[in-house]
């Protein structure tokens, strides 16, 4: 099975960087475009946390450290909550292969469904999903 | 004429420091009902949870345990908008059944119009999944109790933010018309003009979205130019509002530029859209400016109730008239697309 595009999920917390940074490995590796997908919820609109327009900066710094090639790298703000909004990557224009989560993120419950973006995304998904432990050690891909 | 109102009236316990959708909001869309000094023409009725089987006929029973589980175990974040504490399984339930009694009150008098004033607000809420605030489909579980009795329904959502969840819920139900009219694009991100119902529901689904800065008269022109037509065709037996004022200017959440008196406005003609007294009942969704939600109430109620009222003037000159023609020719491209599919499907 060839993956040309994998979405992942990003919302500014530790585990999104370490989900950001599996995805960039794996692409470096495969070939893979990544969509570096973020939510933009209701309570964004009173502070406005990303610009649709350019990388944050700790994004930029992490794709200049895994030095992944910014042609291959997509940035895409999206109305949503955090599960839509991963799951929509897998529609069209996106097209997502495959799409990447952290293990935690803003839900702040572990071992329930409800308050987990990442175990949501697993039982909505009709793609493969990773998700990315907060435990995962850079250079391990597989 | 009555006004009826229902809500979960102690909801403090819902409530996270610093967030926009909080208990004085409630006040404030009460103290919208007292403004209209109604004395024994406003009829509370007694507060009621919804039953299991009255939430499943739009819930998933796993979502609805797994939310009773989750705040029995202290609540938390949900996502990044919304949330629950141990006590919003509880005021959630209340807030679901408030509209079934108020619909018994009204199928009882025949008469007068009813108000939803509870919180949290429903429409994003979807099948099997709470966001956007939202933890239960108030006005969903309302429209299933009238399905059930073998009614037709109508349900406006004015709120700035589409309800994707009444939209999901209803989505193949051709006894149910949905008309939004929304901030396009915003949350949740669905609402599209060619979103347009399911299989055995095309045309049941109405989406106007429109541009930030539209005012009232944009709305209104969409309102009757294209969702009018298609509800004379529904011909509605209920007319459920889902009342979110957060499209009015002072509101911090969005970038409409409604104002009380185009509520106003708004709700007499989706009151004109009853087929007699006693058949309409209102939501509150969102809105969260005290003061506009205030105003905005009580314009709206005064409105609804065929009472004359002092309120801000309708605004207009905003951005959007240009696009009604233009969502209008979509929808019907859209809907002649599915129908042609279906055909091609069928032979």
């Amino acid at each position: 099975m060839t993956i040309e595009n994998i979405a992942v999920g990003y919302d500014g917390s530790p585990d999104a960087e370490i989900a950001v940074r599996w995805a960039l490995g794996a692409a470096s590796e495969s070939g893979a475009t990544v969509t570096i997908v973020h939510a933009t919820g209701l309570l964004e609109h009173l502070h406005q946390h990303f610009s649709p327009d350019r990388l944050p900066p700790a994004l930029l710094a992490l794709v200049d450290e895994c030095g992944f090639s910014p042609s291959r790298l997509r940035w895409l703000v999206d109305n949503g909550d955090a599960c839509s909004v991963l799951l929509r990557a897998a529609s069209p224009p996106i097209n997502a292969g495959m799409l990447v989560v952290g293990s935690r993120g803003q839900g702040k419950r572990v071992g329930l469904l409800l308050g987990s973006t990442s175990l949501e995304v697993v039982e909505h998904a009709t793609i493969p999903v990773v998700v990315v432990p907060s435990s995962y050690v850079e250079g391990e891909t597989r | 004429m009555v006004l009826v109102i229902n809500g979960p009236y102690s909801d403090s316990e819902h409530v996270e420091p610093g967030h926009p959708e909080r208990p004085e909001r409630l006040t404030a869309a009460m103290a919208g009902v007292e403004d209209l000094h109604l004395g024994a023409d406003l009829v509370v009725v007694p507060s009621y949870a919804a039953s299991r089987a009255e939430l499943v006929r739009v819930h998933n029973g796993n979502y609805l345990d797994e939310l009773g589980a989750f705040c029995y175990a202290g609540g938390g974040d949900i996502d990044q908008d919304t949330y629950a504490t141990m006590d919003s399984w509880a005021i959630a339930k209340l807030a679901a059944g408030a509209g079934l009694k108020v619909i018994d009150e009204l199928q009882r008098r025949n008469d007068g119009v009813g108000f939803v004033a509870a919180r949290p607000p429903g429409h994003h809420a979807l099948a099997d999944r709470a966001m956007g605030f939202c933890l239960l489909n108030n006005a969903a579980v309302a429209a299933a109790s009238l399905l059930s009795q073998g009614e037709r329904v109508l349900i406006i959502d004015w709120d700035v933010h589409h309800g994707n969840g009444t939209q999901q819920i209803f989505w193949d139900e051709p006894n149910v018309l949905y008309v939004s009219t929304h901030q396009w694009p915003l949350f949740p991100g669905s609402g599209s003009v060619n979103e347009v119902g399911g299989r055995h529901a095309t045309d049941r689904t109405v989406n106007i979205p429109l541009p930030p800065g539209a005012t009232g008269d944009v709305v209104r022109r969409a309102v009757d130019t294209i969702a009018g037509p298609v509800v004379d065709a529904f011909d509605p037996t209920w007319v459920l509002v889902s009342a979110g004022f957060d499209a009015h200017r002072d509101d911090p959440m969005a970038d409409l530029r409604l104002t009380s008196g185009d509520f106003a406005l708004l709700a007499r003609t989706v009151t004109d859209y009853s087929p007699r007294p006693g058949r309409v009942v209102m939501f509150l969704e969102g809105g969260y400016d005290l003061s506009a939600l205030r105003s905005s109430v009580h314009a709206t109620l005064s409105a609804a109730l065929g009472q004359s009222h002092e309120t801000e003037a309708p605004s207009n000159g905003g951005p959007g008239i240009e696009h009604v023609a233009r969502i209008h020719q979509a929808r019907r491209t859209a809907i002649e697309t599915l129908q042609a599919s279906d055909e091609e499907e069928g032979t």
